[in-house]
């Protein structure tokens, strides 16, 4: 009997299926343990993540459900940041996590040296192609534009200054967390 | 390994790129997806680079060299006027985006995201002659009637939508920190949780109604007013009136009707163009100032016509697929 009730709660054809969400679950628990290296508030944040996705995929269609579902995620992330902040603040200094988390690696002088120094040796047209997307959210399209290059062409220059970025931290022996 | 997991960073910065566009498209949404499944290192290296595009630092760091580049330029692109290889690949590229842009707007993508991290963005748009009900992620429903457009912006600290045309129905989730508020273009309206109506008849003409709880608007000049449930607001340029009698849970047009009080045709005939399939005109705009009273089927556009057409001694027929109305 448990199968029919299931079956009232799914929507057919919208939503996936029970199985479909487990997926999502430990795909944002991965996501989250990735983008913030914190293992402590990954399965929280996944239950909440779906818990709203659900709700979400009831009422309207989804385009991508891991897409939403990051962002959902980072939203969260963040939240939890900043009242994390306000209570330590409030508390005392000592009081903090002891998981490693992420942003403080990415926060310190060294990564910041790291950033710099990368972003000084690049093209100076990846750099601008960089900085127009990222900083001025830019479409490619309209960087293509002002650069005269193809929008293929931009994009493979945020591609590789991704990778570029990603490398020299890694050189320079910044740990990113939460690989597991 | 070491060349899978290079392979694999590189389709995740791809990925971050795309997905980080106001608009995907239903292809490239399902494809996403896909990708994120057939392989678990697949979520980590793009959460990993997420990390990086997305932090802070990063921000600081390319404003930094952003200003010392600035400073420094000669200006760019000045001697290749006469040859800009990007210039036909963009206008074919235009016109086919455009095309896919209304597209993904109209029937795929329920949310669509700034790339800034807090800041949740949306537009939703409906054709002539069909509703549709918008969950936001706070809780609260929008019900959008017939040839309505509204864009939505959702902050940890504000959520706003603006109503770019036609007509919506508010149902707001009640939050003690975080306000409500619509933009009508002339009018604004702020709410803690409540259940409105707000209709932009044209660029001039917006009326608020009021269902349930409080509702204040802002139209501008100094004029504001604090409407409770039961009442509503016609601001029209510089004349507003007071609207009474407000009943119910919801407006009636929700339920594919409309209660006309001493209401100007050309407004009756604007409500109309929203519900009707075929576009509904008036022959002569004189008559769009004759008023009637009473209960109409918008979803029945003929029956409507007839109604008014039998009221002040009109006639109707139908003419290159639209409805013209005369005497």
């Amino acid at each position: 009997m448990l199968s029919s009730i299931r079956d009232l709660e799914a929507q057919p054809g919208t939503a996936p299926r029970q199985d479909g969400w487990d997926a999502v679950q430990t795909a944002v628990q991965r996501y989250v343990r990735g983008r913030s290296g914190r293992h402590d508030i990954a399965d929280d944040i996944a239950q909440e993540t779906v818990a709203r996705l659900v709700e979400l995929g009831r009422t309207q269609q989804i385009g991508s459900v891991f897409a939403l579902a990051f962002r959902i995620a980072d939203n969260l992330l963040t939240d939890m940041h900043r009242r994390e902040r306000r209570l330590s603040d409030e508390v005392d200094d000592e009081w903090q996590s002891e998981e490693p988390s992420m942003d403080r690696v990415l926060d310190s002088r060294r990564a910041v040296d790291v950033f710099n120094r990368c972003l000084r040796r690049m093209p100076p047209l990846r750099r601008e192609v960089l900085i127009r997307r990222r900083l001025n959210q830019e479409s490619c399209r309209s960087i293509g534009e002002d650069l005269a290059i193809s929008a293929k062409a931009v994009e493979k220059h945020i591609t590789r200054g991704m990778i570029d970025l990603r490398k020299a931290l890694e050189q320079a022996g910044v740990d990113l967390v939460g690989q597991d | 390994m070491g060349s899978e997991f290079h392979d694999i960073d590189w389709q995740a910065a791809r990925w971050i790129d795309r997905m980080s566009r106001p608009v995907q498209d239903a292809e490239m949404a399902a494809e996403f997806d896909r990708w994120i499944l057939k392989d678990p290192r697949h979520v980590e290296a793009y959460a990993r680079l997420s990390a990086i595009w997305q932090s802070e630092r990063l921000h600081r760091a390319l404003r930094d060299n952003g200003e010392t580049i600035a400073a420094s330029r000669e200006p760019v692109a000045s001697n290749d006027d006469d040859y800009r290889p990007g210039r036909a690949w963009r206008r074919a590229f235009t016109g086919r985006w455009a095309g896919l842009g209304v597209a993904a707007l109209a029937l795929v993508l329920g949310v669509v995201m700034a790339p800034r991290l807090l800041v949740e963005e949306a537009a939703f748009a409906t054709p002539r002659g069909a509703t549709r009900v918008v969950a936001l992620s706070d809780g609260s429903t929008i019900r959008m009637n017939g040839a309505t457009r509204i864009a939505v912006r959702i902050t940890p600290w504000s959520r706003h939508v603006a109503l770019e045309a036609g007509e919506a129905f508010f149902d707001v989730a009640h939050e003690r920190l975080r306000g409500f508020s619509v933009d009508t273009g002339g009018a604004s309206v702020s709410v803690l949780g409540t259940a409105f109506d707000v209709d932009r008849l044209d660029d001039d003409t917006h009326v608020v109604q009021v269902y349930r709880g409080l509702v204040s608007v802002d139209a501008g000049a100094g004029r504001q007013w604090r409407l409770p449930a039961g009442s509503g607001l016609e601001v029209s340029g510089e004349r507003v009136r007071s609207l009474r009698g407000v009943t119910g849970q919801r407006p009636g047009w929700t339920k594919g009707w409309y209660e006309a009080n001493d209401t100007p045709v050309l407004q009756l005939v604007q409500r109309l163009n929203r519900t009707s399939a075929r576009p509904v005109a008036l022959s002569d705009p004189a008559l769009g100032e004759l008023l009637v009273t009473g209960r109409f089927q918008t979803d029945r556009p003929a029956d409507v016509l007839d109604a008014i057409a039998a009221i002040h001694d009109l006639s109707w027929r139908e003419e290159g697929g639209a409805y013209v109305l005369s005497r």
